[in-house]
């Protein structure tokens, strides 16, 4: 422990700025019938570790597809990702991600499918249990510890899904639309959540969504993306006041932040029109 | 319900005083009772019919001496040895080639390299009828067990395999992905989650193939025996026992129906998160 203590400030200080993610100059190529489309298109940012950031824009603009690589579920055309310093080549169980569905093991209850990450990390089933449980609770579903996912609601499952992907400690946790498929009031309750699990979890998120609000209410900075082929336009950083919740709403910054966002997000949909009235 | 009313007779007023419930608990008794009634209907006419001089009562024996004919089976002995060689072709046969098709279908499904060798050899040999190759069979075993055992193998694999083959490449690829997030190793990939992903799957080729082991049976028997159900029918026939042939025919139908109900207890359990 004492070791620990003495080393960390030092490696802090030798890389004090090192992001928890850096992309840079990445461009992503998908082969299809009608020849290559490029669905990503020489993006680069970073993100700071601890920070929300929250990829916007509209469906096909390729930012699942950015997630994805960024997860090492697919491979860049060119380009670069280094998550905590180090390049991706294939999933690690430092990045954490949640998906629009929650594909849960369907075979295996709440607590063993929580379980499952720190199992296939080496950890006994006592362990395993005993990190599932804790998660458990702080998602809110103790009462269905034992049930299996059929028997859940579409919120509890995205719940479960997320205390799954917390379960291994991912530095990096990556959401992609997690709540796209839920109805307008579990969603809003969903973002409450998440933004008070967020300041109990110190992990690093990356979360998409084609949807402003939620992207201006979770965020710390909202990168809006284009589409065809996915480029960032415009990044907001996002000065709302923490601790947040969806009330952030009715507020007067949130208002002018949305107006920018807005405003940017018209102007890139108006050029794609003109151009696909053009040709 | 300001005016105090009940939900029960909102309801009753609504309806014009006519619940829509007793209608349909009527109904429902009415249905119980004619379905309790459709065998011995159907078996009363039959004697009649046998009996009323109309047909060959030779031919056609009414259901008292089909009974008769199946009491005298059982008390000769001879159903039970009938009975148990029959099942033991229909059990080996069926696990031989429930095994071989669920580890074939693994191999198939899972790997392209193999799905590309093993796949159209397995899609022409499929849709042969088991039972024409009883001449073959015969050439090639015999009247011996393993004759019999190589039908009900052949009938059965191909409905396993195909089932298996489908069902490990319908796994959703989005709990594979969700299991390498995890951390899950690749190699760990097919016992985590491939085979339960198709296990469902498994699980109804192999009901399909109980009633597939079944039919194959009477291929292989008549391919010529010295006991079982089927070969029993097909001496009673040259014998022109024509109601112990119609006991074999209710014996057959009723193992298989036996067989198909334990099948789908067991799999229902099987498929335990359902």
């Amino acid at each position: 422990m004492k070791l620990a203590l003495a080393s960390s400030p030092a490696s802090v200080e030798s890389a004090p700025k090192q992001p928890a993610i850096q992309v840079s100059n990445l461009s992503i190529v998908f082969d299809s019938n009608r020849g290559q489309t490029i669905a990503v298109d020489r993006v680069s940012f970073d993100v700071a570790p601890g920070e929300f950031v929250c990829i916007a824009g509209p469906s096909g603009c390729g930012k699942s597809t950015l997630l994805n690589t960024i997860a090492g579920l697919e491979v860049p055309f060119e380009g670069d990702i280094l998550v905590e310093g180090s390049r991706v080549y294939s999933p690690r169980p430092d990045v954490g991600m949640v998906f629009q569905q929650p594909h849960l093991f369907p075979w295996k209850s709440v607590r063993r499918n929580i379980a499952h990450g720190p199992r296939m990390l080496g950890k006994s089933r006592t362990e395993a249990n005993a990190i599932a449980d804790d998660l458990i609770a702080m998602v809110g579903l103790k009462r269905f510890a034992d049930a299996y996912p059929n028997t859940l609601s579409g919120g509890m499952q995205q719940r479960v899904a997320i205390a799954r992907a917390l379960a291994n400690q991912p530095r990096v946790l990556l959401m992609d639309e997690p709540f796209g498929a839920l109805d307008a009031q579990t969603r809003a309750v969903m973002q409450d959540n998440l933004l008070e699990l967020r300041d109990r979890i110190k992990a690093t998120i990356v979360f998409v969504t084609h949807d402003i609000d939620e992207a201006i209410v979770l965020a710390d900075r909202v990168l809006i993306m284009s589409a065809g082929p996915g480029r960032i336009l415009r990044e907001v950083a996002v000065k709302l006041p923490r601790p947040r919740s969806s009330y952030v709403m009715v507020e007067p910054t949130y208002l002018s932040l949305k107006k920018d966002c807005l405003d940017v997000i018209r102007a890139e949909g108006l050029r794609a029109f003109n151009q696909s009235d053009a040709s | 319900m300001q005016d105090g009313t009940s939900a029960r007779q909102e309801i009753a007023l609504r309806t014009g005083g006519r619940g829509r419930r007793p209608d349909s608990a009527r109904l429902r008794r009415l249905n119980i009772l004619v379905g309790a009634l459709s065998l011995p209907l159907f078996v009363g006419l039959w004697e009649l019919v046998s009996r009323s001089g109309a047909v060959n009562m030779v031919l056609f024996p009414p259901p008292t001496v089909v009974a008769a004919a199946v009491l005298e089976w059982i008390r000769s002995g001879q159903f039970l040895g009938d009975l148990l060689a029959s099942l033991f072709r229909v059990t080996t046969g069926f696990i031989v080639g429930g095994v071989l098709g669920i580890l074939l279908g693994i191999l198939t499904g899972q790997f392209p390299v193999m799905s590309s060798l093993l796949s159209p050899l397995f899609h022409i040999l499929r849709p042969i009828p088991p039972i024409a190759f009883v001449p073959i069979v015969i050439l090639w075993f015999g009247l011996s067990e393993a004759g019999k055992l190589f039908l009900v193998v052949w009938g059965v694999f191909f409905t396993v395999w195909l089932s298996t083959h489908i069902g490990v490449q319908k796994v959703d690829r989005g709990l594979i992905r969700a299991a390498l997030m995890l951390g899950t190793p690749r190699r760990q990939m097919l016992q985590e989650i491939v085979l339960l992903g198709a296990l469902p799957y498994i699980v109804v080729g192999l009901r399909t193939a109980v009633s597939i082991s079944f039919y194959t049976l009477v291929a292989a028997e008549l391919a010529g025996t010295f006991a079982g159900i089927v070969y029993r029918i097909e001496i009673a026939q040259q014998n022109l026992q024509t109601g112990q042939v119609m006991g074999g025919l209710a014996a057959l139908g009723l193992v298989s129906f036996i067989a198909d109900r334990l099948f789908s207890a067991l799999a229902e359990r099987t498929v335990w998160w359902r």
